[in-house]
Order: C-alpha cells, then sequence, then structure tokens
C-alpha cells in the first residue's frame, strides 16, 4: 500500500504551530433565500486542533462540508499550504488532503469494511482492472489493528456491524492516509464514552503529527477539552476565534446565541415526589437480537431516564414499547388494561414515540412541516372522514409556533431544517396530538443549547403537568439532569436502576454500563 | 470558483431549479408540444374533427392515469395495467352478452382482483413493486394471449351501443373529481404522500402503511376495470393485443405531467390531466406527420428521457419501491 508520502509533508513544518495552514477568504454560499454562510474568513495553524461550534443552522456544517467537496464553494476561497483548493468532490478533497467525518452514516452497505476503507483509493490493489481482494483485506485488517479496532474483521460485510463500529471504520478511512486537515463533524454524538476515547486519541495523534483537526461539535464540554483554540459561526457569519484557554464555556455560549443563556439547564428540583400511579407496565418484553426480558412500570409524572452504550439495547425499548419492533414478544400495558401490540393503538391510546434516526423515522423529509405535524392527529382534525385544509394549517402553525420553529412557514419543506428544528417539529407533532406518555430516544442528539434548553424546559413542563416521560440517552449528565430514574442496559438486559440523587455520578451508571 | 458571479443569472439558475418553475414545466410542455405540433402539421391538429378525435382517445387513459397516479405517489410503480386492461376487457365482453351491469362489475372486480394479487405480493412479501407487477404483467399477459388465440373475443351489440360520447365524459369527470376529492381532502391523499416521501416515518407516525399500499393497489385495479368498459364500448371486440403497452404509456403521461417518479409530497393531482392532454396531442401528432411506429417510439423515448431528467427531485431520489 503507498502511503502516500506527499501527505506527510507538513510533519516538517511543524514549529510551534504558528504555521497558516488553511486560508479560508470571504467564502460563502446560499440555499434559496438562506444564506447558509456569509463571508466567512478564517485562518487555521499547522498542527492545532481548532473547535468550530455555534447553533443549528449556523453554518458550520456547510463551511466545512465545502472544504471536504460536499457543496461547491458558493464564493470566496480556501488556500491549503499556500495552494489554492476547489475540490469538486469527495475524492478530489481527499486527494489534496482535506477529510471528513460525517454526523450521519458515512459507511455504504452492501460492501465489506474493507472496501469500505479504501472507497475511492482502490488503485493500489487494481491489477490489470482486477481487484485484488486478499491484499485489500489485508492491509485493512494492518491499519484496524494499528488503530487497535482489531476486533472488526476487514473482510466483514459492512453490515454486520452497529452503528458506532461503522463510524470507527469510517474514522480509519478518513485517517489511514495522513490527511493534513481532519473534520470531525458531529461525531461524537454516534459515539459511546469508549469511541470518543478513541476519537481523541487519534485527534491528539493528528496534533502531535503537526497536522490539524477542525472539531465540530455541539458538547461545549468536549471542544473545551480538546481544542487549542476555537471558532464562533452565528447565523452563517462568523463571530470570532478564541483561544480555549482564554475563553470559558459561558462566554463561548454568549457568543454562540447573542444573548445571556441561563444556568438554568438542567430542572433544579431534588426530593420530590413521584406518583405511585402506574400508567405503563412492560413486562417480559423480548426482541430477538436486540433485548431480552424487559420489565418495568412508568408512572404518572415521572421521567424514566434509559442509559446505556449504544449497542445496549435501550433504543430497541423504546420501539417495544411503541409496538414499532418486528417481532417483539411479551407485554406492553397501559393501566386501563389496553395492550399496545400495533403502533396506531399506541398512538390513539396516547403514546408518542421520536426516535434515534431523526431523519428516516422520525420527520418525513420530503415533506412539509404541516403534513409532518398533522400527521398523527388527522382523524381527530377531520369532520366525518372530511379534512379542512385550512383547518390543518392553522394547527400545525399553532403548534410549529408553540415550539419556536425558526421556519418560513409551515409550507416549507422540513428538508430545509436543521436538525434542531425538526426535532420541534417532531415535539410539535406529538404536543399538537397531547399525548401523555412520550418515548423520546436521544431528544438532543446533535442539537445546540438554545434548542437543548427549550426542550428540557418543555420535558418539565410536561411532567409537571402529569405526563410521564421515558427519556432514553446516550449522554449521562442529561440523564442525571433530567430523569427521576434512571434505568441502566447492558447487552440486551436491564442492569441497575437508580433514583435521581445529586450525589448519583457519571461513574456509578458508566459501572453498570460496561 | 464563481467568485464573481454577477446577481442575474444566478437568480436566474434558482428560478429554473425552483419548485415553482418545476411546477409550471408541465404546462409550458403541454402549450409548447400543441405548437409545435399543430405548426408542423399546419394547423391540422386544431380543427374540431381533429380535437373531438383526440378526446375520444383521452378517456380510458386518463381513467387509468388516475389510479397509476396514487401507486406512483407512495413511490411505487405498476407495470400490470395493459394487461389488467386486456383481461378485464375479455371478462366484460363476455359477460356482455348476460347483462351490462353484470358486465360492468365483473371488469371492475377483475382488475380489482389483479390489484389485490399485486399488492399482496408486494405489502406481504415486501417484494419491490417494480419485480412484483412485471412478474404478474407476464402472468396476466399470458392469459390474455391464451384467452384470444382462437379469435378475438367480441362483445355484444347493446354493449357496443353505449359509445356514447356523454357517457364517456361522465365516466371520466366523475372518477377525477372523486379522486380529486379523495386525495385533496381525506386523509387517504396525506398518507399516501407520506408513504411515498418516508414510509418508516410515515408508519411511525401512526399511517397504516401496508394497508394503505394494499388499498391502493386494489383500487388502481379497480379503475382498470373501468377503464376496460370505457374501452370495450368504444373497440367492440378483443384481440390478444388490447391495452398492449398501456403501462408505458401511463408512466410517460404522468411524468410528461409533471408527476415525480419517486412519489412524495411534491405530486400535483393536475399531473394526471395535463399528462394524459399532453401524450395524446403527442401521439396524434406523430401519426399525423407520418412517422413510422418506430420513429414515434424513438421520438417518445427521448423526450421522456429529457423530462424525466429536467422534472426528477434529486433530494428525494432512491430505488423505486
Amino acid at each position: 500500500m503507498s502511503n502516500n508520502v506527499n501527505l506527510q509533508k507538513p510533519a516538517q513544518k511543524h514549529e510551534g504551530g504558528n504555521t497558516p495552514l488553511l486560508i479560508a477568504e470571504h467564502i460563502d454560499k446560499q440555499f434559496g433565500i438562506t444564506h447558509a454562510v456569509n463571508d466567512v474568513s478564517l485562518t487555521i495553524d499547522a498542527g492545532e486542533v481548532r473547535g468550530l461550534i455555534g447553533e443549528n443552522g449556523s453554518g458550520k456544517s456547510t463551511f466545512s462540508q465545502m472544504l471536504c467537496g460536499i457543496y461547491s464553494i458558493g464564493g470566496g476561497s480556501f488556500t491549503l499550504d499556500g495552494q489554492p483548493l476547489h475540490p469538486k468532490n469527495q475524492v478530489e478533497a481527499n486527494n489534496a488532503g482535506v477529510a471528513i467525518i460525517v454526523q450521519e452514516m458515512g459507511t455504504l452497505s452492501g460492501l465489506t469494511v474493507a472496501e469500505n476503507i479504501f472507497f475511492g483509493h482502490e488503485e493500489p490493489f487494481m491489477h490489470l482492472g482486477v481487484k485484488n481482494t486478499g491484499a485489500m483485506n489485508r492491509e485493512a485488517q494492518r491499519l484496524l489493528n494499528e488503530y487497535g479496532f482489531g476486533r472488526i474483521k476487514a473482510s466483514d460485510m459492512i453490515d454486520r456491524y452497529n452503528f458506532e463500529d461503522r463510524k470507527l471504520v469510517e474514522i480509519v478511512k478518513a485517517t489511514y492516509m495522513k490527511p493534513k486537515i481532519l473534520v470531525v463533524d458531529e461525531t461524537t454524538t454516534a459515539l459511546s464514552q469508549n469511541g470518543r476515547q478513541e476519537l481523541y486519541k487519534i485527534v491528539d495523534a493528528i496534533r502531535a503529527d503537526g497536522r490539524t483537526v477542525i472539531f465540530i461539535s455541539h458538547d461545549l464540554n468536549e471542544v473545551m477539552e480538546h481544542t487549542d483554540s476555537i471558532s464562533v459561526l452565528r447565523d452563517g457569519e462568523f463571530v470570532g476565534t478564541f483561544r480555549t484557554a482564554d475563553t470559558s464555556e459561558d462566554q463561548l455560549k454568549r457568543y454562540m446565541v447573542g444573548r445571556e443563556i441561563g444556568s438554568a439547564y438542567y430542572r433544579a428540583d431534588y426530593g420530590e415526589k413521584v406518583s405511585d400511579e402506574v400508567v405503563l407496565t412492560v413486562d417480559n418484553v423480548s426482541v430477538p437480537g436486540e433485548i431480552s426480558n424487559i420489565s418495568f412500570q412508568l408512572h404518572r409524572g415521572e421521567i424514566l431516564g434509559f442509559g446505556g452504550l449504544s449497542e445496549c439495547g435501550m433504543h430497541e425499548v423504546g420501539k417495544a414499547i411503541f409496538a414499532a419492533s418486528w417481532d417483539r414478544t411479551g407485554s406492553v400495558k397501559l393501566a386501563d388494561g389496553t395492550a399496545i401490540n400495533d403502533i396506531p393503538t399506541a398512538i390513539r391510546k396516547s403514546i408518542a414515540y421520536t426516535s434515534k434516526n431523526r431523519d428516516n423515522e422520525s420527520v418525513i423529509v420530503n415533506e412539509s412541516i404541516r403534513n409532518n405535524i398533522v400527521l398523527p392527529s388527522i382523524e381527530d382534525l377531520a369532520n366525518h372522514g372530511i379534512l379542512n385544509n385550512r383547518k390543518l394549517t392553522a394547527f400545525a402553525d399553532k403548534y410549529a409556533k408553540d415550539m419556536q420553529t425558526k421556519m418560513t412557514g409551515v409550507n416549507q419543506f422540513v428538508s430545509d431544517l436543521s436538525g434542531g428544528n425538526k426535532q420541534k417539529v417532531v415535539l410539535a407533532r406529538w404536543l399538537g396530538k397531547g399525548s401523555d406518555i412520550l418515548v423520546l430516544d436521544s431528544p438532543t442528539r446533535g442539537i445546540d443549547i438554545g434548542v437543548k434548553q427549550a426542550i428540557y424546559a418543555l420535558m418539565d413542563d410536561m411532567r409537571k403537568q402529569g405526563k410521564s416521560i421515558i427519556m432514553i440517552s446516550e449522554e449521562i449528565p442529561e440523564l442525571l439532569g433530567m430523569a427521576d430514574r434512571i434505568i441502566v442496559m447492558k447487552d440486551g438486559t436491564i442492569s441497575g436502576e437508580f433514583m435521581r440523587d445529586p450525589a448519583l455520578s457519571e461513574e456509578d451508571l458508566i459501572a453498570k454500563m460496561v | 470558483m464563481q467568485k464573481n458571479n454577477n446577481q442575474e443569472p444566478s437568480k436566474f439558475r434558482a428560478f429554473l431549479s425552483s419548485d415553482t418553475f418545476k411546477g409550471l414545466l408541465p404546462f409550458i410542455g403541454f402549450v409548447v408540444i400543441v405548437v409545435v405540433m399543430n405548426i408542423l402539421t399546419e394547423g391540422k391538429i386544431l380543427t374540431p374533427k381533429r380535437i373531438r378525435l383526440l378526446l375520444s382517445q383521452v378517456y380510458y387513459p386518463m381513467i387509468v392515469a388516475t389510479g397509476v397516479f396514487f401507486i406512483m405517489t407512495l413511490g411505487s410503480i405498476d407495470f400490470t395495467e395493459g394487461s389488467t386492461l386486456g383481461l378485464a376487457s375479455i371478462v366484460i365482453s363476455k359477460l356482455s352478452f348476460i347483462s351490462i351491469p353484470l358486465a360492468i362489475l365483473g371488469g371492475v372486480l377483475t382488475g380489482a382482483a389483479i390489484g389485490a394479487i399485486n399488492g399482496f405480493f408486494h405489502v406481504k412479501f415486501k417484494l419491490q413493486s417494480f419485480i412484483t407487477t412485471i412478474c404478474t404483467m407476464f402472468l396476466f399477459r399470458g392469459v390474455c394471449a391464451y384467452l384470444t388465440t382462437e379469435s378475438a373475443v367480441p362483445a355484444s351489440t347493446e354493449i357496443k351501443a353505449l359509445d356514447l360520447n356523454w357517457l364517456k365524459i361522465t365516466i371520466t369527470v366523475a372518477v377525477l373529481l372523486i379522486a380529486w376529492f379523495l386525495f385533496r381532502f381525506t386523509r387517504i391523499g396525506n398518507d399516501v404522500k407520506a408513504i411515498g416521501s418516508g414510509e418508516t416515518a410515515a408508519r411511525f407516525s401512526g399511517v397504516k402503511t401496508d394497508r394503505v399500499k394494499f388499498l391502493v393497489f386494489v383500487a388502481a385495479g379497480a379503475l382498470t376495470g373501468i377503464a376496460a368498459f370505457v374501452n370495450v364500448i368504444k373497440v367492440g371486440s378483443i384481440t390478444a393485443t388490447a391495452g398492449s403497452q398501456l403501462e408505458t404509456q401511463i408512466l410517460i403521461a404522468l411524468v410528461l405531467g409533471g408527476l415525480p417518479i419517486t412519489g412524495g409530497a411534491k405530486v400535483r393531482f393536475s399531473n394526471i390531466i395535463v399528462g394524459t392532454l399532453m401524450y395524446t396531442v403527442l401521439n396524434n401528432g406523430l401519426v399525423m406527420l407520418g412517422y413510422e411506429t418506430q420513429t414515434q417510439q424513438l421520438i417518445k423515448g427521448i423526450i421522456f428521457l429529457v423530462f424525466v431528467a429536467l422534472t426528477i427531485d434529486r433530494k428525494a431520489l432512491k430505488v423505486i419501491k
């Protein structure tokens, strides 16, 4: 395997990290009427880890995706290592020394792990147009072992692995050829604690090598811990770059939001008594290959948290309650004895579900905000089966505005919205339905502080109104901050249960997860 | 790269890729095709006699297209219309000697049954509609050929006497009105569009996806049965080629009418009407210009490709279910 020698060049230039590696000048991008990136100029040095932060829709992903050839550059120019950079696609960007790990699934189903790693760079293994699969697998396995991911087999189909392992494969794919700049776009939200540690190690190694990482994340804690400097974007505009050592989380939040953010982030109360009234009983629920013999009860006005590593089965528990799993056994019963065995019954009986996989399972991306919001309530809005379109629009408008969705109107398509606003549409839908039991899987995944705060406040309100919430989350602070009770899962079974307590720590939970 | 982009062309390009323009495109295309055909045929296509002839060819494709419109909105596809029309026409012709209402009922049931078979395999076995309906198309084409090997199947003189314009217009308009009402003012329209735009998310929002898909296939089959009745009263006897290539004609018509081939939320009911009219004008014009069948197919193929390329929603691009 030719380990592209030319890509190692910046390593020799490493002298304290003051050489500008990337210069972005007047970068601009418009999508229709949305000015996603507005005249952004910034410089990034060789050998630094640069955080890139901003709320949803601030333009940070668009900016980095232009750098990586995913979007065409709308205006302005990039200069990388003295050379102008205009990548037309990701492979060109790769060849110029820019690689990206994206937020959503970035591997291709139906190919092996090795084929994914070398996708677009198969030439070293081609002889007269014939692929030497053995050599490719061996090289991929060598790389995987080198990264410490030896348990992943290069010759396996990628589909055999879960979301997190696929992310690890993507990390190898993006970094094995030693890019000058690695963009990490919200990758950590898809990773468990272990996976994150692996990623941080790689980030540190790249910096030590005199190369550069652009680190995009909503988790400020993480950004503060792993970057040298931080650039802030707001509404597509560049706010400024700050040395990590000289700034604070609160200051950054102010720059991101453009106003003060209170410290009341999670709910503040402790020791409140949760009602004894049981609203939902889950008895001995199993889904082959996912979860086995899960039993618990949910009380009125309770926020019940589910935590664990991403593959522990907790996400399947959410689907099982909503009767969205295939092949579920065991029973899910409401207080009045109604068994929940299909989704329409679940919805009619006031259960709501939001999926971790927001774009495929929660919102209908290629549909208007209006039709997304009215979908479960459509029977209630119809008069003898006849729909009044004005009534539907008014309904959707009310709940979208209650959720403060940033939109041009309810006829706007969901595909135009940022992650946080998509989630607002999902929540508006269930708010409109008036569901009493909400199963929220990763409700704040990939969402910025402003919206996160709003979602936490909404959950607290709902709890006080006597609604019950099951919150499945990979974010331990969120579980500790919001839940009345936390169930921890491991390998498809319940491994521990904790009551709300200010003394409860992340370590207590992690101990039951691994 | 495009540093000094001046505003004019970029605004124009934005307009060209906007949904407004894509929505207008079929209407512009219709006008262009009518004008071009009118010039090429030296005004012969817009004579009252020609227009009457054109309209007489519109009825049954428009009824069939209404059913296919719902199927394609789901993001699915159906290749069985031609064979369904053929088979239903044979049933109607045979039953027309007993009683005409019975014949109509028989035709509709035949169509619905074929739709149910398609829907069953598509929904229960999770077979793509593309695969399912190609298989059933061969199956029912075979049945049609078998039933018409000896001789063409004649219909009774009573049913042929019903070849009245007002009747055909009434049936077509009624079908369109009912379908428009269902599409626009009941949850069926919303459900069908939601499934086309994102099936899993629709299911997780309470749409009974399997049931809706099955019923749409049954309804589309039944509509083809109604179309078969209109066909029988017009042609009077059914040969092995009845309804031959109807499925591709409908597909081309709907796409010409602006229906995104991926289905979903961006479909418009007007796609059915504009598309069918456009296809009929195009077809007639090519015949009048004296092109051979092969050349006609070639030209239609090119126009179809250009239209798909212009109207397809690349954001929603995925394999047709």
